[in-house]
């Protein structure tokens, strides 16, 4: 009986502070965030006029329905997928690998980590350019390619090859900072785990494999869900490349390109809302089947 | 035997850094090397790493010729210094709420701070901006700085490092009659060096690089951040490379300086080669 | 931890100093917003020049001016919705019909008084301002497009005039692609850009039209193809031209400027761009060759127009009055990147500017418009999205076409 109360003593108190550390977290996300979630839900069941004279039609099921015969769509959400499925490994595999590398003795490697992290803080309109002269017909990535014999390829006029461009792009942008993050888990393995095993005579590969990657799993299941995040909302490199059309031949396509042409090119913003909670689903389905491979550990 | 294919690894390890490290090099040198360039010499189109003809006339001219640099400047670091602050205590408070205290709600909280990860920023853009709006903050600095004060990515990112921290540390706090605000302030945080590092560098890169938000946000020129600033510079008919590359380049050294100096909160830990770093 | 908590102090004591900033407002005095984007930092500066003298013929006046350098129209149309947009902006013709469309903009009909003199203007500048016979803007400048050649290339491929006709281009593009040793093309004859904006008149010009009376997409017609299909054939069969992204150029003045390609067609802005940033390039202008014996191009034009929600419409008319009249845009022209759309100051021009620009100015009277009725984001997206891919060879240019309109038509019909 006594214990009982003692125990709930301490839940009730456990329960207030726990709330009480999220409180700014609460109160911020829940006026900037949280607001426009729900008016993403509700308006995309919803036909909406927000420019001139304001007007709301409920519109039912009639956003999502028209969703399925656009072509559009599912050429967007093919490509983003297919984007995904191959950037997502490849830019969490480099980032660790970088991580591991710099986080040895290996001379230099401030250096390597600084020049290693300059994509990451160049400016957009100047990593445009810069791409645009090294993608182009004469190129230097061409150049390199046919120095050492290898096929070339119009980068940013051929369709099959224009998204790869994109990708590269993306991966050569991005795993630097998930590279830091694993650099900044790596700090935190205590060191007496690798003594213990030292101990017991276990190899380096041994150490890495049982003790480096299982601590790094929780770090990694954020990389791969950032990274699923970030890739699957792919706008600005497709933008700029198709000048906002998403060619050619839709090759180019995203589905927040589609959301964006919707909401501000052709002022369709109900539609644009319901594939924007397309958009939703589709991350949260992907991110919950990432959660129970990862089979996260629930607090106790 | 061993010590020779150890020794022939490393070499082939360094020249993978390199290679990488060449990709990685090139385009900002490039970008460095034009800002040196006039713009006839850029427009020409040669892939020249060194001007044909040095000039720091594109310096200058941002310098000296936009008269509102200077407040654009402290407008930039005031937001993104502010921001980032304010982030990694409300960050890091939240991340260790969700990782380590069990109250009723933590899971759906969890799921709630998921759920506005996936809203792509082009579609929050316009209810942010309404709500702002009604707030009477259009043209002031809480309108930048208010809905960036915490950042769901960065609360997602705290909990996963939490997640690993040991219980032990937290259980003896506990004995010591520590409260959990006791034991967050002093005993969990020092130990969150690194998350915190990567955190500041991440938060304030990302402030100091946001642009659509200032863009709707602020109409009053003297109110803009550096991005928009250094804006002026894409003309609707003629793009300056020339002022845009040595613009980007003072806008880089920032975020590069902030990630070279807490760089330094990732190299005292161990390695799992077990040697000292 | 202390020091955190006092620096987090001063900061939110900053937000509270700082957030009332409009004390300072001059009593009695009305403040209006011009909102528009710039050509470059100077055209601003002899801008604010203009208001200054603006301000200072009406003293109870303020005009606030706002450059908006990136993703102009999506920026004031989120402020048109949050209802803070600007009492007087820039539109182009382009987007005019939507706005029009949804009633933001205030007609303007009932401020024009006739000393304004609306007669002035090129009478199809302002009708892309009309609907319902009202008038929603006061045309600022246009530009037509005209065809620049490089003469050093003319002249060293013997070519005396530059083409008339649009098979004559064809050939001369030919002769002026240049091959290396290697076979590489390093001068095409010919740069083109493959959008929308630019190939409208090419649809017409042998009867096609981009939209039908509807506004839906009509450009699948054989009519239209037969235009299209010249800029297709010239690319894929003699591969004498080249989009910028063939040569790695960020755009079709730059790949001209950057001497790869001989021949363009481009508008007043390039001008004064070429004469700022490739200095020794020899060029000249000519009116757009003719296809199927009609002269034809594209005009692209801006106005000032008004917001409807304006707290101050007679100062805002007042400021559109000044910009537009005769003596301000006789004044301060547009620095050459534009042409004046009223017609007294461009015969000025046309008599006292150097040469480059009659081209231009000779393209006014048969030029179409880029316009289409608030439909057209739809067509252009669509039309950009596929037209490339007929380019490219990917599939063939009626294909490409009949599944851009389809698309574009499906659109427009579920969002109606």
């Amino acid at each position: 009986m006594l214990n009982k109360t003692i125990w709930n003593k301490q839940s009730t108190r456990e329960t207030v502070s726990g709330y009480l550390f999220m409180t700014p977290a609460i109160v911020v996300l829940g006026i900037f965030l949280i607001v426009p979630v729900i008016f993403t839900i509700v308006l995309a069941f919803y036909r909406v006029q927000l420019l001139g004279e304001v007007s709301f039609q409920f519109a039912g099921f009639k956003n999502f329905v028209r969703m399925r015969s656009d072509e559009r769509v599912w050429i967007a959400l093919k490509n983003t997928a297919e984007y995904v499925a191959i950037v997502v490994p490849i830019q969490t595999i480099l980032a660790l690998g970088l991580a591991l590398i710099l986080n040895t003795n290996i001379k230099g490697k401030s250096w390597f980590r600084v020049a290693f992290f300059l994509p990451t803080v160049t400016s957009s309109a100047v990593l445009t350019l810069i791409f645009m002269w090294i993608y182009n017909t004469n190129g230097l990535l061409n150049s390199f390619l046919g120095f050492f014999g290898l096929p070339t390829y119009n980068w940013l006029g051929d369709p099959d090859v224009a998204l790869k461009g994109i990708m590269l792009m993306n991966i050569w942008a991005t795993a630097p900072l998930f590279m830091v993050i694993y650099l900044a888990a790596l700090q935190d393995i205590p060191e007496s785990l690798y003594e213990a095993a030292s101990i017991d005579g276990a190899a380096p590969w041994e150490k890495f494999w049982c003790i480096t990657l299982p601590f790094l799993k929780p770090v990694t299941f954020f990389v791969i869900v950032m990274g699923i995040i970030g890739t699957f909302q792919l706008f600005d490199q497709s933008y700029i490349f198709s000048s906002g059309s998403g060619g050619p031949n839709n090759a180019t396509l995203t589905i927040v390109l589609l959301i964006y042409q919707y909401a501000f090119k052709n002022l369709d913003m109900g539609y644009a809302l319901a594939l924007t909670l397309m958009l939703a689903l589709v991350i949260m389905t992907v991110t919950l089947i990432q959660r129970s491979l990862f089979k996260e550990e629930s607090l106790d | 035997m061993i010590a020779k294919s150890a020794r022939s690894w490393i070499w082939l390890l360094y020249a993978a850094l390199a290679v990488y490290a060449f990709i990685t090099f090139i385009p900002f040198t490039w970008a460095l090397s034009a800002s040196f360039k006039s713009l006839p010499e850029i427009s020409a189109g040669g892939a020249d790493f060194i001007p044909k003809a040095f000039t720091l006339e594109n310096y200058k001219t941002i310098f000296l010729q936009e008269p509102l640099f200077g407040r654009w400047l402290a407008n930039s670091v005031m937001v993104a210094v502010t921001v980032t602050l304010f982030n990694l205590l409300f960050n890091s408070m939240a991340g260790y709420a969700l990782a380590r205290i069990k109250f009723p709600g933590n899971r759906l909280l969890f799921v709630l701070v998921l759920a506005v990860l996936v809203i792509p920023g082009q579609i929050t853009l316009l209810p942010k901006f309404l709500i702002l709006k009604s707030f009477g903050w259009l043209n002031s600095y809480q309108g930048l700085i208010a809905p960036a004060l915490v950042n769901a990515t960065f609360i997602f990112m705290m909990r996963q490092f939490f997640l690993n921290f040991p219980k032990e540390l937290e259980e003896a706090a506990a004995l010591d009659g520590l409260n959990r605000f006791e034991t967050f302030f002093q005993v969990v945080m020092p130990l969150a060096k690194p998350a915190l590092a990567a955190q500041t560098i991440f938060i304030f890169m990302g402030s100091w690089n946001e642009f659509l938000l200032p863009l709707v946000v602020m109409s009053n020129p003297e109110m803009f951040t550096l991005p928009l600033g250094l804006n002026a510079f894409k003309g609707q008919y003629v793009t300056y490379w020339n002022y845009i590359m040595a613009a980007s380049m003072i806008f880089t050294l920032p975020a590069l300086a902030i990630y070279a100096f807490f760089n330094r909160y990732f190299i005292q830990g161990v390695t799992f080669t077990g040697g000292k770093g | 931890m202390k020091k955190l908590l006092s620096s987090l102090a001063f900061s939110a004591l900053l937000l509270l100093t700082n957030s009332c900033r409009s004390g300072d407002k001059n009593e009695g005095a009305i403040e209006i917003t011009l909102s528009g984007w710039q050509s470059n930092p100077i055209e601003s500066r002899l801008l604010e020049k203009v208001i200054d003298q603006f301000e200072a013929k009406y003293p109870n006046i303020k005009v606030k001016h706002e450059v908006i350098n990136s993703q102009y129209m999506d920026v004031i149309k989120t402020r048109l919705i949050g209802e803070v947009a600007p009492d007087v902006f820039y539109l182009d013709a382009f987007e005019a019909p939507l706005l029009m469309k949804y009633d933001v903009l205030e007609p303007l009909n009932s401020y024009i008084k006739p000393e304004f003199n609306l007669a002035d203007f090129e009478p199809n500048l302002i009708d892309a301002f009309k609907r319902n016979g009202n008038l929603y803007g006061i045309p600022k400048d246009f530009s037509t497009l005209a065809l620049f050649y490089n003469e050093t290339a003319f002249a060293k491929a013997n070519i005396q005039q530059p083409p008339k006709t649009w098979n004559q281009l064809i050939e001369y593009s030919k002769k002026l692609t240049l091959y290396d040793q290697t076979g590489k093309v390093n001068q095409y004859g010919f740069g083109i850009t493959p959008e929308l904006p630019r190939q409208q008149f090419i649809i017409q010009a042998f009867g096609g039209e981009l939209v039908d009376r509807n506004h839906y997409a009509a450009f699948a017609t054989p009519e239209s193809l037969k235009g299209l299909q010249l800029v297709i054939e010239q690319y894929r069969h003699d591969r004498s031209s080249a989009q910028p992204s063939d040569v790695g150029a960020s755009s079709g003045d730059d790949m001209f400027g950057q001497g790869k390609a001989a021949m363009m067609l481009s508008g007043a802005w390039t001008i004064p761009y070429f004469k700022e940033t490739f200095p020794n390039l020899k060029f000249s202008t000519a009116e757009v060759p003719t296809i199927n014996n009609r002269k034809g191009t594209m005009a692209y034009t801006v106005a000032y127009v008004m917001n409807r929600k304006s707290t101050q419409k007679e100062a805002a008319w007042k400021l559109i009055e000044y910009l537009t009249s005769e003596a301000t845009m006789k004044e301060s022209g547009s620095q050459g990147f534009a042409l004046p759309s009223r017609r007294s100051v461009l015969k000025g021009l046309d008599s006292d500017r150097h040469s480059l620009y009659a081209p231009l100015i000779a393209g006014s009277t048969y030029a179409t418009i880029w316009q289409a009725g608030e439909t057209l984001p739809t067509i252009l997206t669509n039309f950009d999205n596929q037209f490339v891919s007929a380019l490219i060879g990917q599939q063939s240019l009626k294909d490409a076409m009949q599944k851009a309109q389809d698309t574009a038509n499906r659109e427009i019909y579920l969002s109606n």
